[in-house]
């Protein structure tokens, strides 16, 4: 028993594995209520009701209309996946005797994060969802939209790894010299898995109530909410890390595990819309399309997270991810602002169209074209590693590289 | 096992902990002992996979000290 809770709890599960699980069970969310799994779309919801609070009127803004800003965040499926991460999360966190309050010795990075954070939310919107509805399940509904998100992330993260590697913006640690080590305190009494075996039982119970109370939308949104924050966050799955790593060092772990997660994804949705004749979520793809997936993929770097990764950083006590999700915030709501007072939408949106592959082009070569976008991403991202790993200056010249 | 240099990187998250050390053991002499102690979950996985990437050796298993992690690297 002991043993099978370190293995559980004690160590991080492989990524690969755990994103095809994530897959599995987005595609599985989406047959049984469809809709996807997403989060910035319900963050412009929360933006709008923290400007309902402050007594602002938002009942003429044509974006709240777009994304449906109807009720409370807890009467909404999109809502529950959000809490339900949220909360997933902190159970594994707390299960894995992992919280702590963790703040950055750079106090630049709050800056940094909400700075980052906000150009990440703009981005998101502007693009019709983040590393999810326009990435990771947005590419298994064969909405072509995701396609340009994703080239254009990768132009937005590249420009951010540049400015994240300058001496201004990331800071000198002090180094200091010889030991001895800082000796960690150690907890005398671990107490919190007790706290998130507590929490569970009582989200349990949650979900049981709303099963009872006739509300099975809302009990399966908080179930899969539930169980995605708890696949990113034993993981440590980050969309960001995938684009940056690559670029800053080389590292491919995070990005062959996405796009290996996505193929499955995409078999799965496409046996789902084959045998039940749903229609696949689509979304406009623009301009607009490539200027947010752009300014996503640069704010994400500068606030070191996505608007997924943020949520489980939050619970593990990372104090930077409050900026972040305040930036987030911030950035969701100015583009809803944006979006018909400034008219964003006339220039960057209204010539776009909804363009879905399973229509243009029939399912057969909608899953095959897909399979081979993947494909092809899969290769630049093992190409781009050999040239970047290769041209790594090594500090002591006989050392070998190990890959 | 004592270090010749230590970074206290507990509070940074990703991804500081990794361009931090690598920038540390960078100008340091070959086979001084860097000792690393972070907090941030993810750099659990990515320090000791970049810097062994890069051509450093790990000179002691990476541990885990309540939630912190402690490293020993080897430039």
């Amino acid at each position: 028993m002991k043993t099978l809770y370190n293995r559980v709890f004690g160590q991080y599960w492989n990524p690969v594995m755990t994103l095809v699980v994530a897959g599995i069970f987005s595609a599985a969310y989406f047959g049984l209520t469809g809709t996807v799994w997403a989060v910035t779309g319900e963050f412009t919801r929360l933006g709008g009701h923290v400007v309902e609070f402050f007594g602002g009127d938002v009942s003429g803004w044509a974006y709240f209309d777009l994304v449906h800003l109807e009720g409370s965040s807890f009467a909404r499926s999109d809502g529950w996946i959000v809490w339900g991460m949220l909360i997933g999360a902190l159970i594994t966190v707390l299960l894995a005797n992992n919280f702590k309050i963790r703040k950055p010795q750079q106090k630049r990075r709050y800056v940094q994060g909400l700075i980052g954070g906000a150009i990440a939310g703009f981005g998101a919107r502007l693009a019709m969802g983040c590393n999810l509805a326009a990435f990771f399940t947005g590419v298994p509904q064969f909405s072509f939209h995701s396609w340009i998100f994703i080239v254009a992330t990768g132009i937005g993260t590249f420009m951010g790894v540049k400015v994240a590697k300058t001496k201004w913006w990331k800071g000198k640690p002090k180094l200091m010299k010889g030991g001895p080590a800082p000796v960690p305190k150690r907890e005398k009494r671990i107490v919190q898995p007790y706290v998130g075996g507590l929490i569970a039982l009582l989200y349990a119970a949650l979900i049981v109530w709303f099963f009872v109370t006739g509300r099975p939308l809302l009990g399966t949104a908080a179930i899969f909410g539930a169980i995605f924050g708890i696949l990113i966050e034993r993981g440590q799955i980050c969309f960001t890390s995938a684009f940056r790593d690559l670029w800053l060092t080389g590292r491919t772990l995070m990005a062959k595990a996405i796009v290996i997660a996505m193929a499955v994804s995409s078999l799965l949705t496409i046996l789902i819309i084959a045998n039940t004749g749903m229609t696949p979520i689509t979304q406009v793809a623009s301009i607009g399309t490539f200027v947010g997936g752009f300014l996503f993929g640069l704010g994400i770097v500068l606030a070191s997270s996505c608007e997924t990764g943020m949520m489980y950083r939050l619970m593990e006590g990372q104090v930077l991810y409050l900026f972040v999700f305040a930036g987030n915030l911030i950035g969701v709501t100015a583009l809803a602002f944006a979006w018909d007072h400034l008219g964003v939408y006339n220039v960057l949106v209204a010539g776009g169209e909804k363009l879905n592959l399973i229509p243009a082009m029939g399912p057969g070569w909608a899953i095959i074209a897909t399979l081979t976008m993947l494909a092809g991403c899969y290769l630049f991202i093992v190409i781009y590693s050999k040239h970047k790993r290769g041209t790594l200056i090594l500090p002591k010249g006989e050392k070998q590289i190990v890959s | 096992m004592s270090a010749d240099f230590t970074l206290d990187l507990r509070g940074e998250s990703c991804p500081y902990p990794v361009i931090y050390t690598l920038d540390a053991l960078k100008d340091m002499q070959k086979g001084q002992i860097l000792h690393v102690v972070t907090d941030c979950p993810g750099s659990f996985r990515n320090v000791p996979e970049e810097v062994v990437s890069a051509g450093y050796k790990l000179a002691k298993e990476p541990e885990k000290a309540g939630q912190e992690y402690l490293f020993y690297i080897e430039a």
